[in-house]
């Protein structure tokens, strides 16, 4: 049985290099698989997302968090710009909705001197009057091209989707091109999925399940969180449903209260 | 001990020269400066073109009217004096010891170069470097080197382009010179004329002792001057540096872009004149002097000290697009403050941060689309009043040390303003709440935390807030914090939780 099977090897790789040599001129190395590019990821700080997502948001590409209000987008991309700054690198916040929080993300361990925040929806005196959703879009693209951010938060949570969707695909494919040269990491947060094929990671979140301390306390959060997409995993996995995770998120208070 | 030398550089029509300086479009036109009162203006300057269309010195505004082609301007003594400047600053590249010499409309220097051969060559090298340098700040001057103060400072005013006063040949160089490069006044040069005497060699061939009987002790000085063996005691003038410069408009002018044309000349000399001294730019201040007598001003502080024009231009560019003057433009003065050039030490293995030069005008770039004060870091006050911070200006500065992360925190959503709502109560906690059309029962709600402060000034607080979960009429669920001010009784939705 071992000689069959020793033998029936020898052939297949004799005729696997027979197969190559023959279509050498037309598919260099026709059978053997190409090398994997392996990307770099960064953790988000979340041991749950960071599993699901196999380490973390990539490096040099878009994410999006997408998801209705009260989902943890904003929790979860506070959590990671906090790993970010607490790598002594710098962030940007592009806020679209005027909606960011600073105690939040001080709370989130953000250090705020390392993080550069846009606050759009006022015109300034210009002679282009600018709706917020352009002003986030213009502003991110400068700040893309610019470089040296190792991540900009997109925050268009608060923006009506079909507002969101007119974004056109160019711009889309230029953030993905401005974060591969400055090697930054892109996060869009918004209510659906904006940026499609330029995209490397989507992820859908859900309403969260508020858990209370003794029922006059808001103690914290569960977060259902799914992964609708991802560019770069590592092996093609062929699963019905696509992989979900949890996550928690506790208030500042009742973290206090436990320490 | 090393031999005397004196470089001499005279800039003729020096009011003429100050005003084209900045306004190189003008430079093949033929240009006067007029000088005096209103209606008694006449001219006091002038270029080649327009001696070669007939000006002269002293005509009236009338007659140099009457000359087709001929551009008039106004003489404005602080261009000058910002002129002047430059060319001192020109001359100090050079040598450190400089006296000025200026007369009438001429702004003249002699520098004392001796020993400076080892640095700039032999003397007519020297003189070439100090004449490209001039020309490059956009003037045309005249130069004389020589051993003696006042060969040197008489040669160079009287013949244009670049001459050497050789060692012992003062006399004979200056022998066909004018006499009336001598300060002599009016009877002395008419008696002088009468006698015949037109050069300076031929004063020097008077004999001393009869000339001195006749004019006084001021003639063995004329004398001596001719022959090129005059003493003199060189007294160098201190230089500090100012970096300023000043232009004012013949007409108002209320296109940036025309601004933006002139200022770019500006900041060029200013950069030139830091780099000479191995500094930078650390910041500009621009003030406008505008009609109406009103005065506005621009002012650029840089991250770091910078001798990139174009990025200095690139900011005043933004920053007065942002901040524009609200009338025509009379004059522009421009100062800089000087700064060490800065040196940056990169790491291999340091995380990358924005470069300090091309953020700065990012985020100009980003003002002008968002406003002014919405673009920087949050900085949380000191306070416990709720939602407190204020903006600071962005640095991308690394912290001393690393941070530890923080576990997941559970994060808010501002709305800004906060949405007035109606709140309606059961046994003192919120059971539904009305957002616009928008009704919401309340499935939990957690508090109240209550907070005050600030009860003896006009910015006094007292809020009770409720963390809530509530749902609408489809179901969709929602988690947010309401607030009620308790001092007006009203409620408001202040946050999302996200």
């Amino acid at each position: 049985m071992g000689e069959y099977k020793a033998k029936t090897m020898v052939t297949a790789s004799a005729l696997r290099l027979k197969i190559e040599q023959t279509l050498e001129g037309r598919f260099p190395a026709a059978l053997t698989p190409a090398p994997r590019t392996i990307r770099e990821v960064t953790a988000t700080g979340i041991a749950a997302v960071d599993k699901l997502l196999d380490g973390g948001f990539p490096v040099a590409a878009i994410s999006e968090i997408a998801g209705p209000s009260c989902s943890g987008r904003t929790s979860l991309a506070l959590a990671f710009v906090a790993a970010r700054t607490a790598e002594e690198r710098v962030c940007a916040w592009v806020d679209a909705d005027d909606a960011f929080d600073p105690e939040s993300a001080a709370a989130s361990g953000v250090e705020l001197g390392q993080l550069l925040w846009v606050r759009c929806g006022c015109n300034a005196k210009h002679e282009k009057n600018w709706t917020r959703l352009e002003q986030a879009v213009r502003s991110t693209d400068l700040l893309m091209q610019t470089g040296g951010f190792a991540a900009i938060v997109l925050d268009l949570a608060g923006i009506d989707p079909a507002q969101a969707m007119r974004i056109p695909l160019a711009t889309w494919f230029r953030f993905r091109q401005a974060a591969d040269r400055t090697r930054t990491s892109l996060l869009v947060l918004g209510q659906a999925s904006y940026a499609q094929s330029s995209a490397a990671v989507v992820l859908n979140t859900e309403p969260m399940r508020l858990e209370s301390l003794g029922g006059t306390v808001l103690d914290g959060g569960a977060f259902a969180i799914s992964r609708r997409r991802q560019r770069f995993q590592p092996q093609m996995i062929n699963a019905r449903k696509p992989p979900a995770s949890t996550w928690t998120a506790n208030t500042q208070w009742a973290m206090e209260r436990s320490a | 001990m090393s031999r005397e030398l004196y470089l001499s550089i005279h800039a003729a029509e020096f009011p003429a020269q100050a005003l084209l300086r900045l306004r190189p479009e003008l430079r093949a036109q033929p240009v006067a400066v007029m000088d005096g009162p209103a209606l008694q203006q006449t001219i006091c300057s002038l270029n080649r073109h327009a001696v070669q269309l007939g000006a002269a010195r002293g005509m009236t505004r009338l007659e140099a009217e009457a000359i087709a082609g001929l551009q008039l301007i106004v003489r404005s003594k602080a261009e000058e004096a910002s002129a002047r400047a430059v060319l001192e600053e020109c001359a100090a590249q050079f040598s450190p010891r400089i006296e000025e010499v200026s007369l009438g409309t001429a702004c003249a220097f002699v520098l004392d170069v001796a020993g400076s051969e080892r640095l700039f060559g032999p003397a007519d090298a020297l003189a070439a470097q100090l004449r490209r340098a001039a020309g490059g700040a956009g003037f045309r001057i005249s130069i004389a080197v020589g051993e003696n103060f006042h060969a040197a400072r008489i040669k160079a005013v009287a013949t244009p382009g670049i001459s050497i006063v050789a060692a012992g040949e003062e006399a004979r160089t200056l022998g066909k010179l004018p006499l009336a490069l001598l300060d002599l006044d009016a009877d002395q040069s008419e008696t002088f004329a009468m006698w015949g005497i037109r050069t300076l060699g031929q004063l020097a061939a008077l004999p001393e002792v009869e000339l001195v009987t006749r004019f006084g002790p001021a003639a063995s000085r004329w004398r001596a001057l001719a022959i090129g063996t005059a003493a003199h005691s060189f007294q160098p003038i201190e230089q500090a540096l100012e970096l300023s410069e000043f232009c004012e408009f013949e007409s108002p002018v209320e296109e940036i872009d025309s601004l933006l044309f002139v200022a770019a000349r500006m900041i060029d000399s200013l950069v030139a004149r830091a780099s000479a001294r191995s500094l930078a730019v650390a910041s500009i201040s621009v003030e406008m002097r505008l009609e109406g007598s009103k005065t506005h001003r621009v002012a650029l502080h840089p991250a770091i000290p910078s001798s990139d024009r174009k990025f200095l231009l690139k900011l005043l560019q933004l920053e007065a697009a942002a901040h524009p003057p609200q009338a025509a433009v009379r004059s522009l003065t421009i100062e800089a403050g000087s700064g060490q050039i800065s040196k940056v030490q990169l790491g291999l293995f340091a995380p990358q941060t924005p470069e300090p030069s091309h953020l700065d005008v990012t985020l100009a770039r980003i003002r002008a689309i968002v406003g002014h004060d919405r673009v920087g870091s949050p900085l949380l006050e000191d306070t416990h009043r709720p939602h407190s911070y204020r903006m600071e200006a962005f640095h991308a500065e690394q912290p001393d040390g690393r941070l530890a992360p923080h576990a997941a925190r559970i994060a808010l959503r501002r709305v800004r303003p906060p949405r007035q709502i109606q709140v309606t109560l059961r046994d003192d906690k919120p059971t539904t709440f009305r957002d616009g059309g928008e009704l919401y029962s309340i499935a939990a709600a957690y508090g109240p935390w209550r907070s005050s402060g600030c009860w003896w000034s006009l910015g006094a607080w007292d809020a009770e807030e409720w963390d809530v979960l509530a749902a609408d009429r489809n179901g969709v669920a929602l988690s947010c914090l309401l607030v009620r001010d308790r001092l007006r009784d009203s409620w408001q939705l202040e946050a999302f939780f996200d």
